[in-house]
């Protein structure tokens, strides 16, 4: 392997990663989207992924939530391999990731956006809710469930929108509240997909303080980004992607001034 | 006359149920169904077919309502993890290799020849007083609870324009009207059951009251004329809606009630209908309206996103399709009832298409809309099936090509003036993703 991780200290060996994927690869038909890619993502940290426009970013999510399944590699999350579950038990493990385009549910309310993400509810099984949908063990779950979902869009400042359908928001409200989505299911990790894209710069602001303050409060992040200021902001360490293909890993600051990566951006 | 309408309430309930199924899938799970028919085949032929050899009505009925919703396990396992596309393309499939069976296996089914005489549910119920009072009891209740729905939908209609005066003033003060209009439509049941011609009863029960609705509300006014053209049609349609189908609703309800009291198999099983539809409804609501269906709303909009927060979509898409399925053959059962006579010409492709047309013509995604629907299509065809003689000079084969045209047409205008149908919400069309 090219990358230098062994030189940084802070490395697999000492802390367990929370992610780790090993020889990714993945090609439809004739092109080989990942290339035995490695990854890893520590406790605790936010990690970023960069790399030029087709390099393999998006497809590697895929592939790490098996929304695409690898034809070679492995996953390992939470010292556990995901590569063979299902995505939605992956999502079950604490993993949940977000959309490039941000996906809510437009016709569904803002709030119900929000209720959908919880893990593990008694009334969303059939058995439960087929004869008494309305039993106290429910109706007292989607309260607590509602007090939790108004207390996070307290936090993204969406609140004023509780009710509204969650398609009338803004691009960048959308971007708040998938994140507050992906919240709402109690995650170790969170996988962000450009979370900063097509948002102003206020929003972008605002978007990174709470990436800051959920890590704070031990919710681990991948964020894929192109503008540099929120990697150098955010991130503890970043992956480069080009080609698909593993470039190099290492500090916000190492990665700006290295020659591979400004090569891989801008060319010869 | 109270036979016809008799019938006439057992197809609207039947088909209510059968779309109800259907609204399940499509409207609220996005399941493109175009074989629903097959569910409703294998639940009347296994209801009939177990019947006839002794099991008794109601496992029968369960039974076919069973296999109605293994059929749907098997559609479902089969083609659920493939693109939506391939549900449509397999259950036209589905639905046709379950006709050309029950065509062809002729030491089970009789073919062309079709299944008779099996045993029908209360036809042997001789009710004393006490037992008719009761049926008319729970009758008087379900109508009730469901004239009061409506009219909680009348009155709660958005002012769209912010017009006045508002609906809800209208429909407040038009409540004496519709009172009324029940009354004199108790009336006319009763002088319709001495023996008055079909034609001249139709006219009162779709014409007249359509006018007297929407007109009456306005005449509270100084200047009627005016305030009636200050409203948005939206308004007016509603108003002309809410008025037909409570005159629709009322004659069925005083026409099954003269059936219990001089007790008749159809006014039994109009009975039995309504009760069943009213609980299959009850139910729908309380899971759409859980967790659970809101899981299906979020898959009908986006797989994807369900997925990633971790819902198990392919299950609850085989639930969704094994409940509608289920539901459906339960209204192949009451199809068989009332058609006392079942053959495989009476399971054709239409019946699926019919039931798309009650579902997005009430609204997709809306269960009051489904039974609304239902209960448009059959009294248009009811409407026509009488009204057209008398206004158009022509023979029973066009005039037959004619009413379908019509159809076609009013699906066609109502799709560009109300692409959401009657009780569709509005908002949701123009959200985008």
């Amino acid at each position: 392997m090219s990358y230098p991780l062994e030189d940084n200290p802070m490395t697999a060996s000492q802390l367990s990663p929370l992610l780790s994927a090993n020889g990714l690869c993945k090609s439809f038909g004739g092109i080989k989207a990942v290339q035995n890619v490695t990854l890893e993502v520590e406790q605790g940290k936010i990690v970023g992924l960069i790399g030029p426009n087709g390099a393999g970013k998006t497809t590697l999510f895929n592939l790490l939530c098996n929304f695409i399944s690898p034809d070679q590699g492995s996953v390992l999350f939470d010292g556990k391999p995901i590569h063979t579950m299902p995505c939605h038990s992956i999502a079950l493990q604490g993993m949940v990731r977000t959309f490039q385009v941000a996906r809510v549910l437009s016709k569904l309310s803002v709030l119900d956006n929000l209720l959908l993400a919880a893990p593990h509810q008694t009334g969303e099984k059939l058995s439960n809710t087929w004869v008494f949908a309305q039993r106290p063990s429910i109706v007292n779950e989607e309260k607590r469930l509602r007090n939790r979902a108004a207390e996070i869009l307290e936090s993204v400042g969406l609140s004023h929108m509780i009710h509204a359908y969650a398609g009338s928001l803004s691009g960048g409200q959308r971007k708040l509240l998938e994140m507050g989505r992906a919240l709402m299911t109690n995650p170790k990790l969170i996988l962000l997909d450009e979370p900063a894209a097509g948002v102003n710069p206020t929003l972008i602001k605002q978007i990174c303080e709470h990436v800051k303050i959920w890590n704070q409060q031990g919710i681990t992040f991948l964020v894929i980004e192109h503008n540099m200021e929120v990697i150098m902001s955010l991130c503890d360490r970043v992956w480069v992607l080009a080609e698909g293909q593993n470039l190099m890993c290492g500090t916000p600051t190492e990665v700006q001034s290295n020659a591979k990566v400004l090569e891989a951006y801008l060319g010869n | 006359m109270v036979g016809y309408l008799t019938s006439l309430a057992i197809f609207i309930a039947t088909y209510a149920l059968f779309s109800l199924g259907l609204n399940l899938q499509w409207g609220f799970t996005g399941l493109i169904n175009f074989g629903h028919v097959a569910f409703l085949t294998l639940g009347a032929y296994v209801t009939v077919l177990l019947s006839l050899n002794g099991v008794p009505i109601i496992l029968a009925t369960a039974a076919g309502g069973l296999c109605a919703a293994l059929l749907g396990l098997l559609i479902g396992l089969s083609t659920l993890r493939l693109r939506e596309d391939y549900l449509a393309i397999v259950t036209i499939g589905v639905a046709e290799v379950v006709r050309l069976i029950a065509l062809n296996e002729e030491w089970l089914t009789k073919g062309t020849r079709g299944v008779y005489s099996y045993p029908l549910p209360l036809d042997k119920l001789a009710p004393n007083i006490a037992v008719k009072l009761g049926m008319i009891g729970i009758l008087a209740g379900i109508f009730g609870m469901g004239l009061w729905q409506l009219w909680k939908w009348v009155s709660v209609l958005p002012n769209e324009d912010n017009a006045v005066p508002s609906v809800r003033r209208l429909t407040r003060s038009s409540l004496p009207f519709f009172v009324g209009y029940g009354l004199c439509l108790t009336v006319l049941a009763v002088i319709l059951w001495l023996g008055f011609s079909v034609d001249f009863g139709f006219l009162f029960v779709a014409v007249v009251p359509l006018a007297l609705g929407v007109g009456i509300p306005y005449l509270q006014f100084k200047q009627p004329i005016a305030h009636f053209k200050q409203q948005p049609w939206g308004t007016h349609g509603a108003i002309a809606i809410a008025t037909f189908t409570f005159s629709v609703v009322m004659m069925a309800f005083w026409a099954d009630v003269l059936g219990l009291w001089d007790y008749t198999y159809k006014a039994g099983l109009m009975w039995l209908l309504v009760v069943s539809v009213a609980i299959v409804f009850w139910r729908l609501e309380a899971l759409v309206n859980s967790p659970w269906g809101r899981v299906l709303k979020a898959i009908r909009e986006d797989e994807d996103v369900a997925k990633a927060l971790g819902k198990n979509v392919f299950r609850y898409k085989l639930q969704s399709l094994m409940i509608g399925g289920a539901i459906a053959g339960l209204a192949g059962s009451f199809y068989a009832w009332q058609l006392t006579f079942i053959n495989p010409d009476g399971f054709i492709s239409l019946l699926t298409f019919q039931a798309w047309i009650i579902v997005v013509l009430g609204g997709s995604g809306n269960n009051v809309g489904t039974l609304l629907g239902s209960l448009i299509f059959w009294a248009y065809d009811a409407a026509t099936r009488f009204l057209l003689p008398v206004l158009l000079p022509l023979d029973d084969a066009r005039l037959g090509a004619f009413r379908v045209m019509v159809i076609g047409l009013l699906m066609i205008v109502l799709m560009m003036w109300r692409p959401q149908g009657i009780l569709g919400k509005k908002d949701e069309l123009s959200l985008g993703r």
